[in-house]
């Protein structure tokens, strides 16, 4: 009890206070406790959480609440020059399933089984991706419209069989189709999955073709259904712009065509790079890298490179496949440096003139060969006998390398970078494709040996695309321009949104010096004749290089280095419009020189491209003989009508049969004859089954081949570079064929035994 | 008071027996007591009180906290309503009749002379231990919990009846020992015992915000009542150690299930293991953070549309931010304040101590109620179920409110007779 008067006495103390005090204190304190601290920390964790963390939980918030659904945007098309298609995106789908909708397994069975079976893939892939707790699980992309009903019907049935709704469901998407498959493949280049460009103008226009994605944004709940009060906002996908290339179609085919065959003939082992130019806007009518790619397919090597993938061991074939594939889109016309050889004396002999060290009468001694100080081994010429004293146009048209050193010595390595410089040798050209490299010159001082070497084109690297944007300058009076190939951009209803005009960055030599080095140009090939890039009916300037690979191991060839053979040439000399490039790397057959390889795959595309383009042309008397005309329509007239007007078109006539009327003719109409050929008029159907036997027309000069054929009662139409001095090499009907009378042989001459200038 | 000046004055004989009474009585006799002497032939008090000497201000705090509660019940609950009953007023009007009931319940008691509970307060406790016993024995219900007794149109929640009763039984208890609430004997072990019992039935419904809840009260209830503070604090270390000693053993299994992920929230990525755990909160603090300062407006919450689970019980408030904003949140927890602050001022001016103790816990009872369900929408707590009242849906949850705000306007009605 004593405890207990202790604490009464103690409560006493408080008696002054009373205990009703302390009640009162106590509550005081709790209600503190619970308004200060309490309500307090309720509205700081409140106030912490809507004011500081609230973008970010309401931006997190939003991200579940909203269903976006991309509405992918039409990418634009491609087109070329004309308004020819080279790549267009195609309606197709993407299946796409909302898992968590599945109410049951049986239904996610039933769902997998049908997919797997319509979209041929693995019944056990698709279960899984229905499987998922998701509401956006892409089954297969890109399904075109046939399996787009398939799919519908399949809904139906899910919807029927299983009353399984909102699973299943069709997206919009495009697909890139290039029609023309693999032509001018380093140009366009490809798109990726996403349709994202990944190559080429594909890449470099991607902004421009891209378009801007739509969006269709849902509230959703969590369940995914939508909210039942409407919120929906729409972002119309904006399709993507067109561009029109500079390239023409029909250019680019016709040089394809004729590098491939420059590729076989010549068994060139490291591709080949034709680029046709506009010498005066800097736009390419035709950039072709040879062997291009498929764009449809764009992820497949060549069947060689896959054979040589396989012999690898098998953990490096990854790896060499795509070193293989990277190989295969890039674009050597611009990613490529090479050594120009004496193509580049059109720059050197440019500079010359420009600096006026030479004129018609300044001369040049070459020996075959020239020592130059602190180098133990003499540069030789390729005519080891030496050209001997030769004028300075003599000098370009002999391509003596003893000249040029001269040249170059006369220029000064200064005045030589300089040009060098001017030429943009020295920059990108800043061409509207991805990838393009850069030069290799001597960073520092140019020793002798280097400026000597240089003069020649040899020991520096720079890409095919700055050499015909330095020949488009010496030949179009001096203007360097930015060589381009997108000519326009168009929005998805056609309005132009940006024409691209010429650049001319500046002038490096004055017009004078163009138009002298024009007639240089044009007189090397007009007495180099198929070597120099000769066509009949045209005038031509143009001049060949072959260049050594120092330093190039691989791919092996049979000459003791490798080489690059090269031709540059442009028409018409005496008004230029067109340059083209023409370079195969590493030739390996019988010849490797620039006027053997590359000089005539040039006068094969030239000769088909000039008439396409419409470049008149000018016969001189010689031409005239082998000049082909076209046959004229004689058939429904009588015998002697259809002669008379035969010979007013300047043919010869046979007319056979008996009958009044002509009622058919060989050649037919607007074949091809030479002129003065023979046209044999039928005038009944038994004398139509006169033949005559093929002679051998191979091996003959030009006026020959005429002889013999018109001996047979036969036509020729005379392809390639046809000279007086040409050597027919080939013939389109073989010899012991049966022909009607009067049918046109097509004769070839290409290379000739003229000496080779390089 | 002007209008009550001539209602019938009635001295509460229950005070004559009250000790307490009597002393501040003597205390303060000329100031409260014009006529003391005519109080005395006053007969003795029934079981009601009549007249209207209710404390306005308590009755419209309580009034204005229902009708935005009901608006937001509505409001939260609408969605959830539609997609899981297919109507969407399915929950308004269950809460509308709840809410006339409560009503009812709370007039009745206000006009109850809150003073018969002095005698009954342990039978209240006996029957509150049945209740808790009897939902041990009935089926599990969601969850595999056993929270409550169905009773037709709405579930007894027997947790509800025990917070009441112990407030009850301790205001009684305290002012029935007051002068020997030092000893530990007569605070500390029938705290103990209660509590103890209480919390062990609790534990096996299991309902772990029930026992923190019933052990805050017991505490508070204690601390007012004259409990020595010292008590207080080595109460405070024991449950320390208690909790650690629980958490250690793992027989907290439950608790801690639904403890896993708590602050994690934010921090967990779909499909890991808190993801699923945590799926309340964070779409909590989502509502939340989504409200801003302003609110998306009323009826604009998003996270309604079946994100947040329940929006209508426990998580309301979350709702509530979200579409009313902090501003809106503020004013709300401003009303709440008052009542809080209203209710414990006028219970001090009860002239019993069992009047005071039982308005103050009462009272007490929702502010922390509040704290600790706004605690727990924002993961400072764990997610344990802690409702809020006048907001959250729950039909006995609501009467028992209602009826127990109407003890509190009771109290004030009873002190404000006396003043007079």
């Amino acid at each position: 009890m004593g405890k207990d008067n202790k604490v009464t006495n103690n409560s006493k103390k408080h008696t002054a206070k009373g205990p009703n005090q302390k009640l009162r204190q106590r509550t005081a304190i709790l209600i503190m406790l619970i308004l200060i601290a309490g309500f307090g920390a309720a509205v700081l964790r409140l106030s912490f959480l809507t004011l500081v963390q609230g973008s970010e939980l309401q931006e997190r918030a939003v991200d579940q609440q909203l269903a976006d659904t991309t509405v992918s945007a039409k990418r634009g098309s491609i087109y070329d020059k004309n308004g020819k298609i080279l790549a267009e995106s195609a309606s197709v789908w993407q299946v796409v399933l909302a898992p968590i909708n599945f109410k049951t397994d049986e239904q996610r069975q039933a769902c997998a089984k049908g997919l797997a079976e319509i979209l041929d893939l693995e019944y056990e892939d698709v279960l899984e991706k229905t499987q998922q707790q998701n509401y956006y699980s892409v089954v297969k992309r890109k399904i075109e419209a046939d399996k787009r009903d398939e799919i519908l019907k399949f809904i139906d049935k899910m919807a029927d069989d299983y009353k399984c709704t909102g699973v299943i469901s069709l997206l919009d998407d495009y697909k890139r189709y290039y029609p023309q498959n693999d032509l001018a493949s380093c140009v366009i280049g490809f798109t990726g999955s996403d349709d994202q460009g990944l190559e080429g103008v594909e890449y470099k226009y991607d902004d421009y073709l891209a378009g801007t994605s739509g969006r269709i944004i849902t509230a959703r709940n969590a369940r995914g259904t939508d909210m039942p009060f409407q919120y929906e906002q729409n972002v119309d996908a904006e399709d993507g712009n067109n561009i029109y290339l500079t390239i023409d179609a029909t250019v680019q085919s016709i040089c394809e065509k004729y590098m491939k065959q420059g590729i076989i003939e010549n068994n060139v082992l490291n591709r080949g790079v034709c680029i046709a130019m506009d010498v005066n806007t800097g736009a390419i009518i035709a950039m072709v890298t040879v062997d291009g790619y498929n764009l449809n397919d764009p992820y497949t090597l060549s069947q060689k490179d896959i054979d040589e993938i396989r012999t690898l061991p098998k953990d490096k074939q990854a790896e060499a496949e795509s070193a293989a594939l990277s190989a295969m889109w890039r674009n050597k016309a611009i990613s490529d440096t090479y050594m120009p050889g004496s193509v580049f004396k059109i720059c050197t002999s440019s500079m010359a003139l420009e600096e006026n060290l030479v004129d018609d009468n300044t001369t040049f001694f070459c020996s075959g060969s020239v020592t130059l100080p602190g180098v133990t081994n003499p540069i030789n010429c390729h005519d080891h006998a030496g050209h001997g004293t030769q004028t300075f146009v003599q000098a370009i048209c002999n391509s003596c390398n003893p000249a040029f050193i001269q040249i170059g010595k006369m220029l000064g390595a200064d005045k030589f970078r300089q040009y060098y410089q001017g030429f943009g040798f020295s920059e990108k050209t800043g061409i509207d494709l991805p990838g393009e490299a850069e030069d290799n010159f001597w960073p520092g001082e140019m020793k002798e040996v280097d400026l000597a070497v240089a003069s020649f084109g040899q020991n520096f690297s720079i890409t095919p695309i700055q050499m015909i944007t330095a020949c488009a300058a010496v030949v179009n009076g001096g203007n360097v321009l930015q060589p381009y190939v997108v000519s326009k951009i168009t929005d998805s209803d056609g309005n132009v949104i940006k024409n691209v005009e010429k650049k001319v960055k500046r002038q490096v030599i004055s017009k004078e010096t163009s138009d002298k080095m024009n007639e240089i140009l044009a007189y090397n090939t007009a007495t180099a004749g198929a070597t120099a890039g000769y066509i009949p009916g045209y005038k031509i300037g143009g001049k060949t290089g072959t260049s050594e690979k120092i330093g190039v191991v691989k791919p092996e060839s049979i000459f003791p280095e490798d080489y690059i053979a090269s031709f540059c040439g442009y028409a018409p000399a005496d008004n230029p419009q067109i340059a083209m490039l023409v370079f195969f790397d590493t030739p390996s057959g019988d010849v490797y020189y620039g006027s053997q390889v590359a000089a005539p795959a040039f006068i094969n595309i030239m000769s088909e491209v000039l008439p396409y383009l419409e470049v008149k042309t000018e016969y001189t008397e010689s031409e005239l003989e082998y000049v082909d005309a076209s046959a004229g329509d004689y058939i429904g007239l009588s015998s002697a009508d259809a002669e008379k007007a035969a010979k007013n078109d300047g043919f010869t006539v046979t007319v056979k049969g008996k009958g009044d009327k002509v009622i058919s003719q060989i050649p037919t109409v607007s074949s091809k004859v030479q002129n003065g050929g023979n046209i044999v008029l039928y005038t009944d159907d038994t004398s139509a089954s006169e033949t005559v036997t093929v002679p051998n027309l191979i091996g003959y000069t030009p006026s020959e081949v005429n002889n013999v054929a018109s001996a047979y009662g036969l036509n020729v139409s005379f392809s390639g570079a046809t000279t007086a001095q040409g050597i027919s090499t080939a013939q389109d009907i073989s010899e012991g064929t049966s022909v009607s009378p009067g049918t046109v042989i097509t004769v070839s001459f290409n290379s000739s035994s003229s000496t080779l200038n390089d | 008071m002007a209008p009550y000046k001539k209602m019938m004055l009635k001295a509460d004989i229950n005070r004559i027996y009250d000790d307490e009474y009597i002393d501040s009585q003597k205390a303060k006799k000329e100031k409260f007591f014009v006529r003391p002497s005519r109080q005395r032939k006053m007969k003795k008090p029934g079981w009601f009180s009549v007249g209207m000497g209710i404390d306005l201000p308590f009755c419209i705090i309580i009034l204005v906290l229902l009708t935005i509660g009901t608006i937001m019940m509505f409001s939260a609950s609408y969605a959830f309503s539609y997609y899981t009953t297919g109507d969407s007023y399915h929950y308004l009007f269950r809460q509308l009749l709840f809410i006339g009931l409560g009503l009812i319940a709370m007039i009745f008691m206000s006009f109850f002379n809150y003073n018969k509970f002095h005698k009954i307060a342990p039978l209240v406790l006996g029957v509150s231990y049945i209740c808790l016993v009897l939902v041990l024995m009935l089926p599990a219900g969601d969850g595999g919990v056993k929270r409550w007794i169905p009773l037709g149109i709405f579930n007894l929640q027997p947790s509800e009846i025990a917070k009441f009763s112990i407030i009850l039984f301790f205001a009684h208890w305290s002012s029935k020992y007051y002068n020997k609430m030092q000893f530990a004997r007569y605070s500390v072990l029938p705290g103990l015992v209660v509590f103890g019992t209480t919390a062990l039935l609790l534990y096996f419904e299991p309902h772990y915000s029930g026992i923190v809840i019933i052990g805050i009260l017991t505490v508070l209830m204690l601390y007012i009542g004259g409990m020595k503070a010292k008590y207080l604090l080595i109460g405070f270390v024991g449950l320390a150690g208690i909790v650690l000693l629980l958490a250690v053993t793992g027989g907290l299994s439950y608790a801690m299930s639904r403890m896993d992920g708590w602050g994690q929230a934010l921090q967990s990525v779909r499909g890991d293991d808190l993801w699923d755990a945590t799926w309340q909160t964070r779409n909590s603090l989502y509502a939340i953070g989504s409200g801003g300062l302003w609110g998306l407006g009323l009826g604009q919450s998003r996270q309604k549309y079946l994100y947040l689970p329940e929006p209508q019980n426990d998580f309301i408030f979350a709702i509530v931010v979200e579409e009313l904003g902090l501003i809106g949140a503020m004013l709300i927890l401003i009303i709440f304040a008052l009542l809080v602050w209203r209710g414990i001022t006028l219970s001090l001016r009860a002239k019993d101590k069992f009047g005071k103790m039982l308005g103050i816990g009462l009272t007490s009872q929702i502010g922390i109620q509040v704290v600790l369900n706004i605690l727990v929408i924002t993961d400072w707590l764990p997610n344990t179920g802690i409702s809020l009242p006048f907001f959250s849906y729950g039909g006995s949850s609501l009467i028992m409110l209602l009826a127990q705000m109407g003890i509190v306007l009771s109290i004030s009605r009873t002190a404000n007779i006396e003043r007079q």
